[in-house]
């Protein structure tokens, strides 16, 4: 592990307890359980958004794909507990197909990263207004089944064990198969990869394909949280994503960084929010003490190196 | 085969041109008529604040950096001049504020060594938040002699400050201080060693996006004659739309503003195209979205074409 995990960890841990501090609630199990639930939707988005930062992508097609993944899974389901396995395939199927195309479109046809998930954030965006009527579709007004909305429940909610698979399938597939080599030799120097045989290409549509699924996992999971699905669900998750990624330690250049920060950079990014709110600092404030805590963390730990 | 070498260099005009010409024959057919005055002077103050927001975030790209910001700086400033009501001298503390927030940005870039794309996203919280701070709610208003000779509704005086702000490239990428944003942009490394001030020069230009991003905004109240302090959100990415489809390199050093700003107009007439061709306005984003794509494929092929034809 590097030493920028450590860091990560250790600003989520002052935020937290700064927070336990603050205000009384905060420290007790609901409250935490709270922060870590709204926590795990930013970690979702931000797993995808990490996998292609580590070979120096990025990936701004996030808010529709998971806005498209929340509705497909809502007008699938229909509310109804048996077709559950269905509207989740078709969910998380949707994420991935747009993530693949959006891995085709970098990795082959050579456009640029920002460009291709930019289009394909219009794309998804205007297939999900127009498919649905702007949400006014017959369908577009179901909840969640019940099992998806039940995952929020209980002392501990299995919700946070999804999470808890998702870091560890991040975890190991980064650190133990020859697959993570590949992603982290690709974003280290993608020309020296290629010339040891890595097979480049094929690891950046991957990566993008699985941004993709963990952009319609979130969806799914905020659907099951709020209930329904709503327009503009996933707009606050582009630059959150990216945020919690980089206050997770993990090089915007590519090659360095590991999903545990990003799991610490996630709890610090919503516990700063939770915090704030809880002290009852308005929006305004909230957005501007927000934005100098991630500057602030930039400067202690999300500096390039010197140029002489 | 230099012909095609330039789709790729001149890729902002080309497609300007074709949706130009895309949008007068959708417009006549489905009006029965050409579009007169009237068309022309919407489309031209609708579209002067993200031509200006996309002249400012062509610089910064030229320079292989980026700004997120543009967003927070155009809502603050659309906040502070709808608040105030706009009047002459507000109008220009405006613009010096919008040059401060740049300037910011551009000391965390340069001084701070803190990649762009994250500098300028804290900012924009912060920027965001004052924005709110200023204008809680929509409203506000601006001084009719201000509106007048900005985007009058009845005269084209946007065409003025359109070529005021065409001339100002113009001169700018002339200077010393124009070679220098090409040479950083081009190669960091190789601009140092000759002795370009690299810090200096990505600080201004970070303060000159910041500069144009106050001027959108200003054109911003005049044209809707109110603010709202989110006003700024959506130039955050259409802004770096036109900027790829005016053919600017993400990797810095290769293009020009006056691409991005002939991109900014093209992806304004998208719109006006898709409306007049009767496309379900849901729908709108998805062809934006492989607009954007389908034009950089096109630069992309024409360079490749090109490429394959020299060797």
């Amino acid at each position: 592990m590097n030493r920028r995990v450590g860091y990560a960890a250790a600003v989520a841990a002052v935020v937290l307890l700064l927070g336990a501090v603050l205000s009384p609630g905060f420290a007790s199990w609901p409250g935490l359980r709270a922060v870590l639930v709204v926590a795990s939707f930013t970690g979702f988005v931000a797993a995808g958004q990490m996998l292609v930062v580590l070979v120096g992508g990025i990936d701004l097609s996030i808010p529709w794909v998971l806005n498209a993944a929340a509705i497909v899974l809502t007008t699938t389901g229909l509310g109804m507990a048996d077709r559950l396995p269905l509207a989740l395939a078709l969910a998380i199927g949707a994420g991935l197909l747009a993530g693949l195309v959006n891995g085709l479109g970098v990795a082959w046809l050579g456009v640029p990263a920002v460009v291709m998930t930019l289009g394909m954030n219009g794309v998804m965006q205007g297939l999900t207004l127009g498919v649905s009527q702007g949400l006014t579709c017959g369908e577009c007004g179901h909840y969640a089944p019940q099992p998806l909305r039940d995952l929020f429940a209980g002392t501990v909610p299995a919700a946070l064990l999804v999470w808890l698979g998702a870091a560890l399938f991040v975890t190991v597939l980064l650190t133990l198969t020859t697959f993570g080599r590949r992603v982290y030799a690709t974003g280290a120097n993608p020309r020296a990869a290629y010339l040891s045989g890595v097979g480049v290409k094929g690891v950046t549509v991957a990566l993008y394909t699985l941004s993709g699924g963990f952009a319609a996992l979130a969806g799914i999971m905020l659907v099951g949280y709020g209930g329904q699905a709503s327009l503009g669900l996933g707009d606050p998750y582009l630059f959150e994503s990216i945020a919690a990624v980089v206050v997770g330690g993990v090089s915007i250049l590519g090659g360095r960084g590991h999903y545990l920060g990003v799991v610490a950079g996630s709890l610090t990014l919503v516990a700063v929010t939770t915090v704030l709110r809880a002290q009852q600092v308005p929006e305004h404030g909230r957005l501007m003490i927000y934005g100098l805590v991630i500057l602030a963390i930039l400067f202690a730990y999300g500096r390039e190196r010197a140029h002489d | 085969m230099p012909a095609v070498r330039d789709l790729q260099d001149r890729l902002g005009y080309v497609v300007l041109a074709a949706t130009a010409l895309a949008y007068f024959a959708v417009y006549t057919t489905s009006l029965g008529r050409p579009p007169g005055s009237f068309d022309y002077l919407a489309i031209l103050n609708t579209t002067m604040p993200l031509v200006l927001v996309a002249l400012g975030q062509s610089l910064v790209v030229l320079t292989g950096g980026i700004d997120l910001s543009v967003g927070g700086v155009v809502s603050l400033c659309v906040a502070i001049t709808a608040a105030t009501g706009g009047t002459p001298g507000w109008i220009l503390a405006v613009l010096l504020l919008g040059t401060l927030c740049g300037l910011v940005n551009g000391l965390v870039v340069a001084y701070g060594r803190i990649a762009p794309i994250l500098t300028t996203l804290a900012t924009l919280s912060v920027y965001t938040g004052a924005a709110l701070w200023v204008l809680p709610v929509p409203g506000g208003s601006i001084a009719p002699e201000v509106r007048a000779v900005l985007s009058n509704p009845n005269a084209p005086t946007g065409l003025g400050w359109l070529a005021l702000a065409v001339a100002g490239w113009w001169v700018l990428r002339r200077t010393r201080f124009g070679m220098r944003v090409y040479a950083v942009g081009s190669d960091e490394t190789a601009a140092r060693a000759v002795g370009v001030p690299v810090e200096r020069v990505k600080a201004k230009v970070y303060a000159l996006s910041g500069l144009c991003s106050a001027a959108a905004a200003v054109f911003y109240v005049a044209t809707t004659t109110a603010g709202d302090a989110n006003a700024g959100a959506p130039f955050i990415l259409t802004s770096i739309a036109s900027v790829v489809v005016g053919g600017v390199a993400f990797t810095g050093g290769k293009g020009s503003a006056m691409g991005a700003v002939a991109g900014a107009v093209a992806l304004t007439l998208v719109i006006d195209v898709l409306f007049f061709a009767g496309i379900d306005p849901l729908y709108q984003s998805l062809f934006q979205g492989l607009f954007l794509v389908v034009a950089v494929l096109l630069g992309t092929g024409a360079a490749l074409l090109a490429r394959r034809r020299s060797a």
